[in-house]
């Protein structure tokens, strides 16, 4: 069947079986390879994309249910070289290593930033707890975190 | 002259690409013609293959082939790290549940799926050995071509170190401490699954993968398909998380076998499911015997360390006997008896994970040494700092001398969590001090930088970026060789066509060892530099290369222009603008073949609070101290201890692989618990220790495993502080915790009432 729903600000047409997966569509299908996964099961937010500017997990929504939406991945993110707000953070924080969470953690904040503009640190830890970093720590995300909420 | 770009803070070079997506890992790559595959799994944890019925999963339109051992009777199926055990498919048996026995290709990855659900194992099951201790005194061999230990049944391997003289020690002894610890299987969740992708031409195997170890990886791809190194290429490109998971072959040789047979390229991406099921952190029972004299100096340790490692060898050998070495540390202890065992069962295999056999053998030693410390009386910080081996002082028999300063770094920590401040009711504090030799991957490896006609600088090395920082790192050690700017280095991505031989990016050793061979290639480079423009401007007088410009002596003068020059000049000249550095970490001959050229420190304190209650264990403090000798990125080496503490915090707290007799019973990020953003201690402080003592550029040393050693008996430690309750085994769950303060409680209740009869 076919889904139509925005991604990343241009129109889009997918046409997939019924029971794919967003994740499948995004990185098979439209070769959109920034969206990460590993869970399968919605705990790690690797897969964390933008849907009308909820945090969803890829791996476990139904593309047939973007239909009509407005979807934002990663790449859809920065301006050409000009990074996103939230992307800059990341990069004066250094705030990743591996980078195999990066995609996900990135929309994460970007999306807490949206929902909790005023979140302090307790908030972050609480918000970015569904969004897993086996490298970092997680400190440097907080910072990065804390600054985009600034900047905001 | 000091360092101007190491020590600083510089943007990372990997940094842009994480961000936006644009970095590429092995399972976002595609090649025109490619195939998809899926590993068939066995349900089954010992038995001896009767059949594999793979016609159903060849009849599905779209399948390309099915292969399983008997399509690779010609090939030399087996690899490991020392012990050439584990088999790409299973051949004859199957020995763990969730060994792969056989392989589907097709022509997208939803028909290899459905088709791999197809094909059926008949097997004859064999009795089951659930874990080391079943497996030791079992009659049953899980390896019955291996070589028989004289005491135990299914030893991979035994490994004994001793000096001294413990026995007669011992009797001498006025206290003699005894416990055993035990540590459990736990899992690296490297995010990203292991991919892979394979494609054979006239040329040979092309081999895309995400590993810590190209070049073992690809002699063991050339000795198992019969070609010579040079028709095997392997490249890294970004790797999802590594802890030792992707060391070693793993699926490169089934993948490689699979696209033999199609004839098309192959990319094989498991499931974090699948990856759970390919190597753990070992299990491990350490039963530690420690001999204290009446000044209460430690001196005699006696220790027997069992490592569970599963099915197949893997790094098990390796493992029991570093952890049998370093289990005499981080004291100066005169007489010292180690047995590290390494025993098969049938669980999923257990290897190499950040830390490397140390957290288990730290665990038992830094609980044991706190218990001593308060059966003595003595503040466990001030015992510590008393008997901690001196910097300068000899380390484990006859290793290189400690060349850190322990109590230092101890007292740091201790500081950081305000060891000294009154204590609140309800709350504990705990420290513990880990050492692990830098021995590990000890090798001669070379390094090239390449100065390129417009001023840039390429850097060529063979470690991997794991996200470690080696591409940041090498940058900045590079430009300093140079006196270039960071801006203007490049480091390569690695791929073993063109590069050179690197043992693996492991051990903490990247930065001693092959970053001191950048630095070497990158002063040569100058060197030449500096002749050329003696010759054609006279002067080498503070040379720095600016961009693309020469600058020295005042003048300046475009690299291309100089280069140019020099070689009008004399056209003889041997100056070239390209070099191979070289560094040799193989020096000396300790115990184990070789002088440990430096040694990894890791520090921890910390407070908590336990809610009697719910046994909840809240770390309110935590401070680790990373004895990183010179931090080169210094934002790096914080990431790097602060991940890693975090990562200890995950088997202190948390973390257990959990086994139904063979069976894993929690392989999903569902049930198998990280620490997550919430978990973080309230006050979380890493420490970097910068004694300029090492043996890396500028005094650097290892770095990255520390925060993994002590962060475990520093808790328990400070939750004996804060309840008198004393437990030895991990994780300290909130249940753990709670029957352990229930059972002190009766005791009491119980000592209570006989005291009143």
């Amino acid at each position: 069947m076919e889904t139509e729903f925005i991604l990343n600000g241009s129109p889009s047409v997918v046409d997939a079986p019924d029971h794919e997966l967003l994740i499948d569509s995004l990185r098979a299908r439209m070769r959109l390879t920034g969206t990460k996964r590993s869970c399968d099961v919605e705990i790690c937010g690797a897969c964390t994309v933008l849907c009308d500017g909820q945090a969803i997990s890829a791996c476990t929504t139904l593309t047939a249910d973007v239909d009509g939406a407005d979807v934002v991945t990663i790449e859809g993110l920065a301006d050409g070289d000009d990074l996103h707000p939230v992307q800059q953070a990341f990069v004066d924080h250094s705030a990743a290593q591996c980078g195999f969470c990066t995609p996900g953690m990135v929309m994460s904040v970007v999306a807490l930033c949206m929902e909790y503009p005023d979140a302090d640190e307790e908030r972050i830890k609480e918000y970015l707890s569904s969004t897993l970093c086996r490298c970092t720590g997680y400190v440097k995300i907080i910072e990065a975190a804390q600054q985009a909420l600034e900047q905001l | 002259m000091g360092p101007n770009e190491a020590g600083q803070r510089r943007q990372r070079k990997d940094i842009i690409d994480k961000v936006t997506g644009r970095a590429r890992y092995a399972s976002d790559l595609e090649v025109p013609g490619m195939t998809y595959a899926r590993l068939v799994r066995s349900k089954v944890a010992h038995g001896a293959i009767k059949n594999i019925d793979t016609s159903a999963a060849r009849a599905l339109p779209g399948v390309i082939c099915v292969v399983t051992a008997k399509d690779f009777e010609h090939l030399d199926m087996y690899y490991g790290e020392s012990i050439l055990d584990q088999p790409f498919l299973s051949v004859d048996r199957v020995r763990y549940i969730g060994e792969p026995f056989a392989g589907v290709v097709a022509e997208t990855q939803e028909i290899a799926d459905r088709a791999a659900e197809l094909v059926r194992l008949e097997v004859e099951e064999l009795p089951i050995l659930e874990n080391a201790a079943a497996a030791m005194h079992a009659t049953t061999l899980i390896h019955p071509e291996r070589p028989a230990d004289l005491e135990l049944a299914n030893v991979c391997s035994r490994s004994v170190f001793e000096y001294g003289e413990v026995d007669r020690a011992m009797t001498e002894a006025v206290h003699i401490h005894e416990a055993t610890y035990t540590f459990p299987a736990v899992f690296h969740y490297a995010m990203e699954p292991y991919a892979y992708l394979a494609e054979w031409s006239s040329a040979g195997l092309d081999m895309w993968a995400g590993t810590q170890q190209p070049h073992k990886v690809r002699a063991d791809l050339a000795r198992i398909f019969g070609v010579p190194h040079n028709q095997v290429r392997v490249r890294v490109p970004y790797v999802g998380g590594g802890y030792g998971s992707k060391g070693q072959a793993k699926y490169e040789p089934v993948t490689a076998a699979m696209a033999l047979i199609a004839q098309r390229p192959v990319r094989l991406v498991n499931s974090i499911n699948e990856s759970f099921h390919t190597v753990t952190r070992h299990a491990a029972v350490v039963t530690m015997r420690t001999g204290i004299d009446a000044d209460g100096r430690i001196i005699a340790r006696d220790s027997q360390v069992v490592y569970d490692t599963g099915a197949y060898a893997d790094k098990g050998p390796r493992v029991a006997r570093k952890g049998a070495y370093r289990s005499a540390g981080p004291y100066s202890i005169p007489n010292s008896r180690a047995v590290g065992i390494a025993v098969y069962s049938n669980r999923v295999p257990a290897g190499a994970f950040r830390g490397f056999a140390t957290p288990q053998v730290v665990w038992a030693g830094e609980s044991a040494v706190d218990e001593i410390a308060r059966h003595l009386g003595m503040s466990p910080l001030e015992y510590r700092k008393r008997f901690l081996t001196e910097q300068g002082k000899p380390f484990l028999g006859d290793d290189a001398p400690m060349d850190a300063d322990l109590p230092q770094g101890l007292q740091l920590a201790a500081d950081a969590i305000g060891w000294d401040e009154p204590r609140l009711p309800g709350r504990g504090r705990g420290v513990g001090s880990g050492v692990k030799d830098g021995g590990g991957g000890a090798a001669r490896v070379e390094a090239e930088v390449h100065l390129h006609r417009d001023g840039s600088v390429e850097v060529v090395a063979s470690t991997i970026e794991l996200g470690q920082g080696p591409q940041t790192a090498y940058a900045q050690i590079a430009a300093d060789g140079l006196h270039a700017h960071f801006e203007d280095v490049r480091v390569r991505a690695v791929d073993t066509w063109g590069q050179r031989f690197d043992p693996g990016t492991n051990a903490s050793r990247s930065t001693i060892s092959v970053g001191s061979a950048v630095y070497d290639a990158a002063c040569q480079v100058y060197a030449q530099v500096c002749d050329a423009a003696e010759q054609v401007m006279g002067t080498s007088q503070d040379l720095r290369l600016d961009g693309p410009d020469v600058v020295a002596g005042g003048q300046r003068k475009p690299f291309v222009e100089v280069l140019a020059e020099v070689r009008r000049l004399q056209p003889d000249w041997l100056g070239s603008v390209s070099a191979i550095g070289v560094q040799d970490t193989t020096k000396g001959d300790g115990p184990l073949g070789y002088s440990s050229s430096f040694y990894e420190v890791g520090h921890s304190a910390v407070e908590v609070e336990v809610d009697p209650e719910t046994g909840v264990l809240t770390l309110v403090k935590c401070a680790s101290v990373a004895d990183v000798g010179f931090a080169i990125n210094p934002e790096g080496c914080e990431g790097q201890d602060e991940g890693s503490t975090v990562m200890g915090l995950g088997h202190t707290l948390y973390e257990e692989l959990e086994f139904n007799g063979p069976e894993l019973i929690n392989p999903s990020l569902v049930d198998y618990r990280v620490p997550r953003a919430e978990n973080l201690p309230h006050d979380f402080h890493t420490i970097l220790l910068e004694n300029r003592d090492g043996p890396g550029p500028f005094g650097s040393k290892g770095a990255g495993e520390g925060g993994t050693l002590a962060i475990a008996p520093a808790v328990a430690n400070a939750l004996e502080d804060a309840t008198g309750v004393r437990i030895r085994d991990l994780p300290l769950t909130p249940e753990r915790v709670w029957r352990a303060l229930r059972a002190h409680e009766e005791a009491l209740h119980s000592d209570v009432a006989e005291d009143q009869s």
